[in-house]
């Protein structure tokens, strides 16, 4: 390939957007995992098999009941945070009352059996053919020289708005405050009568819902099929670490950063290299600024 | 006899009992202190009235009712608050924040919040000033005035204090108990658990000792001034 090509602008614009389209991805499944991390410690491995779960749910509302693909998104949200709230009650919040100190090494196990059960219950349930959308949207608009897919955008604006809503419910609702209180100080957040156990539920709901919009919205790229959360799974976790534990703002930018550098990656080297530079990039972090690249060196979140 | 305490006994595990049969009463509107030495079963106590702990003999009643097993909302309705060991503030939120959580039980009722926002804003002028601050970045004293603050937010008319003044520099240490002092002076029942027994007797209206999860003395402050070496003397 000659230079001119590698270093051609557009060309290399129109890589950061598709970078940023994964990114977004990561960044919404990034944000689900590191909400639970930071308030309840809980790694939940079984991420992958919520973003699974929405994937289906998109399948089934805009293909085979055919309706528009904002409601699949919907439909994924709604269903995964009853899912993930039944999750949490039933059997994480048994294990928390339950197994004493050392329940998060019991619920980390708990987590990686559910990711199976609940991939094979798929495969018995589905089969294991690939059921995807080849497009959300049609067409595409001009911006200058470069090119953008409707698609690319929707799934962008729809990431931004997810994250801005989800701000602001934090930020601003009475539960975001005490989803927030409990994360900073769960004894004394008690102490002032707030429901603890119901914020860990809530909390667990809404991020088994992002992984759900995710796998939803990402249906072009990623089709339904039962092992379907194993690469975003993968790349969240990445995610996690590369925004320091728990720390949400910083797990949106570096899905984000992520997504852009494997589609770089891609370009300059080869498919399958992204996966061992996202890998690199994971242990030079550990090693360089083990709480994450955008938590303060003591490892304080913001 | 705004809140009695009759033959507690209560402990983590069936056969370590850390409570054996504790009687206390705290009276309105004094400060009732519970001095002791390490492992008396003083913070345990305080677990008990607050329902954290299930004592299994005895009874813990407020204004005659028995609250033994509320949950904390139930017994922030009661007027009963408690302010856990060591710091409590919620560091990544405003002043603002961490008051409004203290009000977290009036839940919709605002004009409650707003008068209770008025009343704690008025009674802590630096507070109000530093309303948007994050609570992380003010000072160790500061930050402990935004927890009693905090406390007074659902117009508690019981108080429980759990070593309210462990961790401080001595400097701000007298800060701390001019705060308890001018609670005080608003007529809630403040009952406190303490290591610093020369500071609390400063303040204290009616005094406990516990020794090994029993009462050991007990009497109204003046009584023990005189006889504190000796009490102390018992415990090394």
């Amino acid at each position: 390939m000659d230079l001119d090509l590698l270093l051609n602008p557009i060309i290399l614009s129109e890589i950061l957007l598709q970078g940023m389209v994964r990114g977004s991805m990561y960044a919404l499944m990034g944000c689900g995992l590191s909400l639970i991390f930071g308030l309840m410690g809980v790694k939940n491995f079984s991420h992958g098999e919520f973003f699974m779960l929405g994937t289906y749910m998109m399948y089934f509302v805009a293909v085979m009941m055919d309706m528009p693909f904002l409601a699949g998104i919907f439909a994924a949200a709604v269903v995964l945070f009853i899912f993930g709230m039944l999750v949490e009650r039933s059997l994480i919040a048994t294990l928390r009352k339950r197994a004493g100190r050392d329940w998060l090494l019991d619920a980390f196990v708990l987590t990686i059996g559910m990711m199976v059960v609940m991939q094979n219950l798929a495969l018995l349930i589905f089969g294991s053919r690939r059921r995807g959308i080849a497009r959300l949207v049609e067409g595409s608009v001009d911006i200058g020289p470069i090119s953008i897919t409707l698609e690319r955008l929707t799934i962008l604006l729809v990431a931004v708005l997810v994250v801005i809503v989800l701000w602001a419910f934090i930020k601003y609702t009475r539960t975001g405050k005490a989803i927030r209180a409990t994360g900073q100080d769960p004894d004394a957040a008690q102490t002032l009568g707030i429901d603890v156990n119901r914020v860990y539920t809530y909390t667990f709901g809404i991020g088994a819902a992002l992984a759900g919009i995710a796998g939803g919205l990402l249906i072009s790229i990623f089709p339904a099929y039962p092992t379907v959360g194993f690469q975003p799974v993968i790349k969240s976790i990445a995610v996690v670490i590369l925004g320091g534990l728990g720390n949400v703002p910083g797990a949106i930018a570096a899905g984000l950063l992520l997504g852009v550098i494997e589609a770089y990656s891609l370009f300059f080297f080869a498919a399958g290299w992204q996966n061992v530079i996202t890998a690199i990039l994971v242990v030079l972090v550990l090693m360089v600024r083990p709480y994450g690249l955008f938590s303060s060196a003591k490892g304080e979140r913001p | 006899m705004t809140l009695e305490v009759e033959g507690v006994t209560a402990g983590y595990t069936r056969e370590v009992p850390i409570l054996q049969g504790v009687d206390l009463t705290a009276q309105q509107g004094l400060v009732t202190v519970i001095i002791g030495p390490n492992g008396a079963g003083k913070s345990t106590l305080l677990k008990v009235i607050y329902g954290y702990l299930e004592p299994r003999a005895g009874d813990v009643r407020h204004f005659g009712k028995s609250i033994i097993g509320l949950e904390p909302k139930d017994m922030l309705n009661e007027g009963i608050a408690y302010l856990i060991q060591g710091h409590s503030v919620f560091p990544k939120m405003t002043v603002h924040e961490n008051l409004e959580l203290g009000a977290w039980t009036l839940g919709g009722d605002r004009a409650a919040v707003q008068a209770a926002f008025e009343e704690v804003y008025d009674h802590y002028p630096r507070l109000k000033e530093k309303r948007s601050q994050l609570a992380g970045v003010l000072s160790g004293g500061e930050q402990r005035m935004l927890e009693l603050a905090r406390l007074t937010m659902t117009s508690p008319r019981t108080i429980l204090l759990d070593e309210p003044s462990v961790g401080l520099m001595p400097k701000l240490v007298d800060t701390v108990y001019d705060e308890i002092a001018r609670l005080k002076e608003k007529k809630y029942t403040i009952l406190m658990v303490d290591q610093n027994v020369k500071k609390s007797m400063e303040i204290a209206d009616y005094v406990y000792v516990l020794q090994l999860g029993q009462n050991r003395h007990d009497g109204p402050q003046q009584d023990f001034i005189e006889r504190l070496p000796e009490i102390i003397r018992e415990w090394i």
